[in-house]
């Protein structure tokens, strides 16, 4: 069985947003599960620390969120997706609280918790996820196999000259 | 992994059940994305990169992937309207199309009749790719006014390239730039006129160095190897201290500056006059970090300059760009594989041939306004505002009475908005097209609903000077909206202009075409044409100038009474100009910061942007914000001597705690008064432009540069 990931190498992010408005896109323009922060300024010294980090479900390895729901609406997926299923839901919020990613949303309208089900739909039929699918100019999202996009990650951070 | 690729669009088709995908070409800012548009129902409903296209790769920005919430905008407006109360009240009526364009014309030509074709003046902002259109209409017309942003933005870049290389030297990212040095710019963010955030992102990726001068620390500048955090509005003396240092340490091209510069010795004796000690004290930026910085850009090859927009909007505009070209030159990077090059176009009809300036007579072009004050400026085409508004509310040095804005907003984009907003209330007659009425379209007799790029055929980037032309098909129309070069294309004929216009807009693409033996229906099926790529063409031809060289010295310039080298002029008003003004104003005020999802005035109603931006934000030092009693997120006043606005407070250490920023171009849509609350957080409340804080070649203002006090506002 693949594993998936989505894996984001925020060192190169620039917080340019577009992986928002993409997810936004997916989702007809309504929701969006990916939110890009900013960490610092802080300085250091003569330095400054400065990140966009974009936030979005880990699908973690042993999700608390998937513990802490009375429903059984989440559940990790044997390719490693945790996916919260909407149907199921009863908007009790538990997984809201358990995430410590601050990742799950809540649809107020429906009364239901909202999670990156990264784009489940699409990857079951040969897709990629909506923000990785190489909409990122700086091209940090992967997506795929953990172990190979970790090896890219730290390829691609040999060869760089920049801090 | 192997059954995922890219931008699958096949699987796409299937998945979505999308009737049809149609390969097109963004145009949400100045334009260059190669995209995928899926429509389903007659619909747009997903917008994605084109992962062919060499100049995006597949990759887009917030505002390609809002554009549909644009387009359906239910506030957008799908037909001609005429205003039936008084300017501002936001009574309006429906028109055809053909009672439009009629109205138009028959102003037009009585204007003419009276006052002489100068009298009307046509105008666009950043542009919607009508710039060529818009020449060719008022050249043939024979007005010599047309108002763009020209003076201040990428028009100096132009002009400035042309009388000292021929052309504008763009970055060769294709060919991996080993150090980078991103002057004024925030390229991955604005992905400004000529290229896109994701080939230089690729440069870094490849191992260049990189050096960041910006007043603001940006995550870019967060990168840097170096970052000169420079006092805003310094940039020429920085940059002369750069030269110094390469000039002294003998870093420069000496085959270069031996063979194909002309000026060395004047060059050497101006540089000499900007020892790192008076720079250090210019510009607050160690006089060890800009030896750093320029020895690492002038020792490392292949190296570029991504300049930006914030240069030239100083009074040291013209200056600046050739102090930075300069810099190109002496080491080396001119027209250098992998430095910048002065690339060719194909060969088709260029924009100066489609924009008909030949054929405007002499006698016209003499009439241009301000064209004996700024007269290199005059000499491209261009115009600053103020001549405009001076000439309607003043009617100096002749009256002006008409006003055709074609996708421009000036009450929220030109400096002294005040001044803009009554110049434009009393001008006689007023016609703008654009997508919804906005605090400038409130003003007008006409309004013309516009089409997007969604809605167009058009050669995209015909304009720009990387060397590839795009084609942008249309996919959808919306209402009766149609693009500015059919709207003007028609006009044409209504004023009797119909022998040097076509009979549909499409044969004016064949014409432009016609040099390399395409029609639009050709080149409509292919994925670009790029023009030959030649390096080092210097060799054969020489530069194109009038020496022939790489005009260190400019014998243009010169001529036309002008330094014919760059020099460093202090802003006209700062803490060491105006120490007096500094006493009350203590702050010193940058502004028009790039943010994701706007170009300038535009896009504050597309609700995926909007969420990204709800406020006007002015950022500023924790140790400013805590001695004027401002906390993270209060609204706050901030004055200048000519006005005061409001925006909301961010707390952010990456700024000098003497300087505050604010954004630009903020109106507000969604109040539904005519007004749209233009005069709230309209950052030109508070800019200047009088002619003496003008750059004198090009006219370009000092909207990024001035004082002012920041306090909290009482509730
Ligand atoms: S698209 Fe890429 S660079 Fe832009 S915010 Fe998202 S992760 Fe960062
Ligand atoms: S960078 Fe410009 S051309 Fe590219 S997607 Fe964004 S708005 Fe469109």
């Amino acid at each position: 069985m693949s594993k998936y990931s989505l894996i984001i190498d925020d060192e190169l992010c620039w917080g340019c947003r577009t992986c928002e408005v993409a997810c936004k896109q997916e989702y007809e323009h309504k929701i969006k599960f990916i939110h890009v922060q900013e960490d610092g300024p802080r300085a250091v010294g003569n330095e400054f620390i400065y990140f966009h980090r974009p936030t979005v479900c880990r699908h973690c390895d042993e999700p608390p969120c998937e513990g802490a729901c009375p429903e059984s609406a989440i559940s990790k997926r044997d390719d490693g997706i945790v996916v919260l299923d909407y149907d199921t839901c009863s908007g009790c919020r538990n997984c809201i609280d358990a995430c410590p990613y601050d990742s799950v949303g809540f649809d107020e309208e429906k009364q239901i918790a909202l999670k990156c089900n990264l784009c489940h739909h699409r990857v079951d039929r040969g897709l990629i996820p909506a923000c990785a699918d190489n909409v990122c100019l700086a091209h940090c999202i992967y997506f795929g196999d953990p172990a190979s996009i970790h090896e890219q990650i730290e390829r691609k951070r040999r060869k760089r000259q920049t801090k | 992994m192997s059954e995922f690729t890219y931008s699958n669009w096949a699987r796409e088709m299937e998945v979505y059940g999308y009737d049809s995908m149609v390969k097109s070409h963004c145009r949400m800012c100045h334009g260059g994305c190669g995209v995928l548009v899926y429509v389903k129902d007659g619909k747009v409903k997903k917008i994605a990169g084109d992962p062919d296209c060499p100049i995006n790769h597949g990759t887009l920005c917030t505002k390609g992937l809002a554009s549909t919430e644009l387009v359906y905008h239910p506030d957008r407006l799908t037909h001609p309207v005429r205003r039936i109360g008084p300017k501002g009240s936001g009574k309006w009526e429906r028109i055809t199309w053909d009672e439009a364009l009629d109205t138009i014309a028959e102003r037009m030509l009585r204007y003419r009749d009276l006052h002489g074709a100068e009298s009307v003046v046509l105008g666009y902002g950043t542009g919607r790719e009508n710039e060529a259109v818009i020449y060719r209409f008022a050249n043939l017309f024979g007005s010599p006014n047309v108002l763009t942003a020209g003076h201040f933005c990428y028009g100096p870049r132009i002009a400035t390239s042309i009388i000292t290389c021929g052309s504008n030297p763009i970055v060769d990212y294709e060919n991996h730039p080993k150090c980078i040095m991103v002057w004024g710019n925030n390229v991955v963010i604005s992905n400004p006129d000529c290229y896109k955030g994701e080939p230089f992102s690729l440069a870094l990726d490849e191992g260049a160095k990189l050096i960041v001068v910006d007043p603001r620390l940006t995550r870019a500048a967060a990168r840097a190897n170096v970052w000169l955090q420079l006092r805003p509005g310094t940039d020429a003396a920085l940059a002369l201290g750069m030269c110094n240092v390469i000039v002294n340490e003998e870093l420069y091209d000496k085959d270069f500056v031996e063979n194909f510069v002309h000026g060395w010795e004047p060059f050497v004796q101006r540089v000499n006059e900007y020892p790192l000690e008076r720079v250090e004290e210019i510009t607050w930026v160690p006089r060890d970090k800009i030896r750093e910085a320029a020895r690492l850009y002038a020792t490392i090859k292949p190296a570029a300059i991504q300049w930006g927009v914030a240069i030239e909007q100083q009074i040291n505009c013209a200056d600046n760009d050739r102090v930075l070209m300069l810099l190109m030159g002496i080491t080396g990077n001119i027209d250098r594989m992998g430095g910048q090059v002065l690339f060719r176009p194909p060969n088709i009809r260029n924009v100066g041939q489609f924009g008909a300036h030949g054929m405007l007579p002499r006698e016209q072009r003499d009439k241009r306004l301000g064209g004996d004050m700024f007269r290199l400026a005059s000499r491209f085409s261009i115009i600053n505002p103020k001549c405009v508004w001076d000439a309607i509310l003043e009617e100096k040095p002749y009256p002006v009475k008409m006003l055709f804005f074609i996708s421009s907003n000036p009450v929220m984009t030109r400096d002294n908005a005040k001044e803009v907003y009554r110049a434009l209330e009393k001008a006689d007659f007023m016609a703008v097209a654009d997508f919804f009425l906005t605090p400038t379209a409130e003003l007008a007799d006409i309004v013309l609903p516009a089409a997007t790029w969604l809605e167009m055929d058009y050669i995209a980037d015909f304009w720009k000077r990387h060397g590839y032309i795009l084609p942008r098909r249309k996919v959808i129309q919306v209402g009766e909206c149609r693009s500015d070069h059919e709207m003007l294309n028609d006009l044409a004929h209504r004023v009797g202009m119909g022998e040097h216009w076509w009979d549909d807009f499409e044969k004016a693409l064949d014409w432009i075409l016609e040099p390399a033996k395409l029609k639009w229906r050709d080149f409509k099926e292919m994925d670009f044409l790029r023009g030959e790529v030649a390096y080092e063409k210097y060799r054969e031809e020489g530069f194109s100038t009038p020496t022939r060289k790489f005009e260190l010295y400019s014998t243009v310039l010169e001529k036309m009474g002008y330094d014919p080298l760059p020099q460093y002029r202090e802003t006209p008003e700062s803490p060491y100009s105006a120490p007096e003004v500094y006493k009350e104003y203590p702050y010193i005020l940058i502004t028009g910061k790039r943010l994701p999802g706007f170009f300038h005035t535009e896009n504050r109603q597309a609700p995926s942007l909007r969420e990204l931006h709800r406020d006007p934000i002015v950022e500023i030092h924790p140790d400013t914000a805590g001695r004027e009693g401002i906390k993270q997120g209060d609204w706050v006043v901030i004055e200048s001597r000519r006005g005061r606005i409001r925006h909301r407070a961010m707390l952010f250490a990456g700024l000098d705690p003497r300087i505050v920023a604010a954004q630009h171009a903020w109106w507000f849509p969604e109040k539904k008064d005519p007004g749209h609350g233009w005069a709230e957080s309209n950052v030109n409340i508070l800019t200047d432009n009088s002619y003496e804080t003008c750059d004198p070649a090009m006219g370009a203002s000092s909207v990024r540069t001035l004082l002012c006090k920041i306090y909290p506002e009482k509730t």
